[in-house]
């Protein structure tokens, strides 16, 4: 790890970070989306990106989740049998580390599920793919996720068009933690969704998060949301860092002249 | 020295009807779809003289390997004289000079449309399976481009999940005949339409089989001795047509897939399926010396 | 042998077939020359959808096939597949077509001049019943135009281009004789370029209107402006194996250009060619191919959905193969129809294994 990025890290952290991101760049054509951008995340701990429509913080997500990959930049997740840069790793290799050791919950449920297939069978998919065979075990471990991401059992075969979008968000979310990832990633969870879902929805982010410990990347443009689960936060603005730290120095000190728009423009 | 003394006599098609640079690229392909078990090769399926879907893919596989020493034979349905069986049958004797055959024992190469005859395989003899749609993932991904792609990726989730959902909807696996398999630990394949009971006979098979769909332009094999598994939950057994104990009403014969003929009394009688151990039966019943093979099923059951 | 004698397969089909070809009783060199002089249009349809330029064949599978034009395709396809490749056609350029007809919608008028043609694109359509009752029809002479219409006409997709008004992308440099050949290659997606106009060219012409139709009715993005149209003869000139060029003789084609703005900001181009004269088919193949960029995955302007579904032999074949038996599958399904019906009732979440 650089000196640069161990100044990054909370005082008291004492491990070394599960992510590693290092000069990030992804330019697509003429419009930059992500310019020399680095950031760290602990074990346990949940970091925030905040940042208005367009300043990268969602294609650096996608990136995490391997969607992408960038122009330049190295990626790293410090877990056994996965050494070196993610970012080279080829087509299959890449699936099955997504399917396996990450989790994703995008704003838009259509992304992150088979709408025609059943809430439960979502969940299995995930453990199909890695390679759970039997149906006793498949039909169980879904059940757990799902109850674990408080979702009603009584529709666990209802399929994700019939039910609200803040169920799908649980579909999502169990779909996500089902193989119990390293790291779970939250695109914008709870935007759209009514302000009481949403309440509801963060608060079993929150329950899990503090059960599992596990460990968080959640983007959203809503400084609430933000406030409300994350530990430390990064700022960005058109493809870049503009502050990071952790969330109560971002929000009663910003230091950054954007971030302080930001957080008086919430406040 | 004229022209005629230069070129072949004229005819009016190629030995085995398709032309040599068809058959380059048949053996190639087949080449390939052997060295690559259940993975589908394209290729351009030449027209034949009979409509698409009616055995044109398994056809082109059989006049590539026909020969004049040849026996072959053809069945649809498990029978040798159903009409289109017949009809293939007796294009493939006009342009090869191969001799027909309705025995198992006796053919060298054997054309099927959703059968895998009962008496076993040998070493010595070639399947050729008509196949109509050479895509497992049709179900869950109608478009080719993505199915190519998913099977480079391996990715069949979506294709265990149908089972899954089978199950929590039926309490049982829903898949009839062309049950999805998974070929040398690697490809899921279609074993094209043929029952359940039949997906047991390709595994680790002596015979090389080969699947062909002519509308769909895609072949893919299974060599001899491959594993065939097909696509089944540890806690759920595989489960073929309940046809063990069903009595064959003309030849007497039970442990074989049958065929379920209603009556007018509201019920049902069934006959032998693979008709020419029928006839077999019966002849060898009636005082014939006939020799009938061993079967892969054993009293109704399949050994493991 | 009991068990065969209820069936008896081979003299059954043999008596069918018999049967379907009496109806159309004893085919000579007389009827298959009528069809061909009598109905052009319809042979030029099933030359194109064959691909093989051939009328005197294409009349007598006509007159095989009774007129069945799925079938007289087949025999024509099947007789194709058979003959050996001689030699390799040079290719045919827009200003080199000996044009009988060639219109623009885009403009009033056009370099080289709109030619109307032959066409029954303004006659009224009335009966002409009287044919049957004795009194024939005797079409009215032409009047040929004090000056013939110059036999070869620039493309207008050429002007457009030198006033910078087409998105024009690069073509893909091959030799002629390498040129991918459909009929020995299978099609794959995304499709080569020569793979996907001879498709089109091959492409059923039914079909292609039905889903060229969908997109012009608002299930496409692009609305169809018809550039250029033309029906021509085409010099078939090939090279002789001393090298010197000749021509072979003169085929008849069709050609359409539609256009629309694209994304762009520029005229964006659909193309279509076919063997024989065939108006509806080129339009429609070229509007398809102008909606076909960037289409959404299973539309019917995705490329690999209406070059799939539009190939007149596959999906005749694949339609009329149902007719055969289908009973072990059948079986198949019932025993595990009834096998559910048997079984306990599927799991409930509630009973969900702990």
């Amino acid at each position: 790890m650089t000196a640069a990025l161990a100044l990054l890290a909370p005082h008291l952290m004492t491990t070394p970070p599960l992510l590693t991101l290092q000069g990030v760049s992804r330019r697509y054509g003429d419009v930059v989306a992500l310019e020399d951008v680095s950031a760290a995340v602990y074990p346990g701990e949940v970091l925030g990106i905040v940042g208005e429509s367009g300043s990268g913080k969602s294609t650096l997500l996608r990136m995490m989740n391997l969607e992408d990959t960038p122009d330049a930049g190295d990626y790293r997740l410090a877990l056994p049998d996965l050494p070196g840069n993610l970012f080279v790793l080829d087509r299959f290799a890449r699936r099955m580390l997504c399917a396996t050791r990450i989790g994703i919950v995008y704003q838009n449920p259509h992304l992150g599920l088979l709408m025609k297939h059943t809430s439960s069978g979502n969940v299995a998919e995930r453990l199909l793919i890695a390679g759970e065979r039997s149906f006793a075990a498949l039909r169980g471990r879904a059940r757990d996720a799902l109850e674990a991401s408080e979702f009603p059992l009584n529709r666990m075969d209802a399929r994700p068009f019939e039910l609200s979008g803040g169920m799908q968000q649980r579909v999502q979310l169990a779909k996500a933690i089902a193989l119990e990832p390293a790291l779970l990633l939250l695109d914008e969870p709870t935007t759209g969704l009514d302000v009481s879902v949403q309440a509801l929805v963060l608060d079993t982010l929150k329950r899990l998060q503090r059960d599992r410990a596990i460990t968080m990347v959640i983007v959203s443009h809503d400084l609430g949301v933000i406030r409300t689960m994350a530990d430390r936060v990064i700022v960005m603005r058109r493809g870049r860092v503009v502050e990071q730290g952790l969330a109560d120095q971002i929000f009663q000190d910003p230091q950054h002249d954007y971030t302080q728009q930001l957080v008086h423009a919430k406040l | 020295m004229t022209l005629a003394t230069l070129t072949k006599p004229w005819a009016a098609f190629s030995y085995g009807f398709l032309d040599a640079s068809a058959k380059r690229e048949m053996r190639r392909k087949m080449l390939k779809a052997i060295a690559v078990p259940g993975c589908q090769m394209p290729y351009a399926s030449r027209e034949v003289p009979m409509a698409r879907g009616w055995g044109t893919g398994g056809l082109q596989v059989t006049l590539t390997l026909l020969k004049p020493s040849s026996s072959v034979k053809v069945i649809d349905q498990g029978a040798d004289d159903s009409v289109n069986a017949a009809s293939i049958r007796s294009f493939l004797s006009k342009v090869s000079g191969a001799a027909e055959t309705w025995d198992t024992q006796a053919a060298t190469l054997i054309q099927s449309r959703h059968r895998i005859p009962e008496e076993r395989l040998r070493a010595d003899q070639v399947l050729v399976l008509q196949v109509p749609n050479p895509e497992p993932l049709r179900p869950v991904e109608p478009n080719m481009s993505v199915a190519r792609q998913m099977h480079a990726d391996a990715d069949y989730g979506r294709l265990w999940l149908i089972l899954y959902e089978q199950m929590v909807r039926s309490g049982r696996i829903m898949e009839g005949a062309a049950y999805p398999a998974l070929v040398n630990r690697r490809h899921v394949m279609t074993p094209s339409p043929i029952p359940r009971w039949d997906v047991p006979k390709l595994h680790m098979a002596e015979h090389l089989t080969f699947l062909s769909a002519g509308r769909e332009k895609r072949l893919y094999a299974v060599p001899p001795f491959t594993q065939v598994e097909p696509l089944v939950f540890s806690d759920v057994p595989y489960q073929v047509e309940d046809h063990g104990a069903l009595r064959c009403h003309r030849s007497g014969v039970t442990g074989y897939y049958m065929n379920e003929i209603p009556q007018d009394n509201g019920g049902s009688v069934f006959e032998l399926s693979d008709s020419n151990l029928g006839i077999k039966a019966i002849r060898r019943a009636e005082g014939a010396q006939v020799e009938i093979g061993p079967t892969w099923y054993e009293n109704g059951k399949m050994p493991q | 042998m009991a068990y065969v004698a209820t069936r008896g397969g081979e003299r059954a089909i043999a008596q069918s077939e018999r049967l379907y070809r009496a109806e159309l009783g004893q085919i000579d060199a007389a009827r298959v020359d009528t069809l061909r002089k009598t109905l052009p249009m319809l042979i030029d349809r099933v030359m194109g959808e064959a691909s093989l330029y051939e009328p005197d064949l294409a009349a007598l599978a006509l007159a095989q096939a009774g007129g069945d034009l799925y079938e007289a395709v087949l025999l024509l396809r099947a007789w194709r597949t058979t003959q050996p490749r001689l030699s390799i056609a040079e290719p045919v350029l827009q200003d080199r077509l000996f044009t009988h007809r060639r219109i623009s919608a885009a403009f009033k008028d056009i370099p080289g001049g709109q030619i109307l043609g032959p066409s029954l694109d303004y006659a009224h359509r009335l009966l002409a019943t009287d044919v049957l009752r004795g009194r024939p029809f005797t079409p009215a002479p032409v009047d040929p135009a004090p000056t013939p219409a110059p036999a070869c006409q620039p493309s207008l997709a050429a002007w457009q281009k030198a006033h910078g008004l087409v998105a024009d992308p690069a073509p893909v440099e091959v030799a002629p004789d390498d040129i991918p050949d459909l009929t020995r290659e299978p099609l794959l997606f995304p499709a080569k370029r020569a793979h996907t106009l001879q498709s089109l060219a091959r492409a059923d012409t039914g079909g292609m209107l039905a889903l060229g139709y969908s997109a012009m009715r608002g299930y496409g993005s692009a609305h169809p402006t018809v550039n250029e149209l033309r029906l021509a003869e085409a010099e078939v000139r090939v090279r002789h194996p001393r090298g010197t060029v000749f021509s072979a003789g003169r085929v008849k084609v069709s050609q359409a250009e539609v256009t629309s703005k694209g994304k762009s900001g520029l005229l964006e181009l659909g193309f279509c060619a076919t063997l024989g004269w065939n108006e509806v088919k080129v339009i429609s193949g070229a509007t398809l191919d102008l909606n076909a960029r960037g289409a959404a995955k299973g539309s019917p302007v995705e490329e690999e959905f209406f070059l799939y579904h539009t190939e007149p032999v596959e999906a005749s074949g694949f339609c009329i193969h149902f007719k055969l038996p289908h009973y072990v599958t059948f079986q198949s399904s019932l025993d595990a129809l009834r096998g559910a019906k048997a079984a306990p009732a599927p799991t409930k979440p509630e009973q969900v294994p702990a």
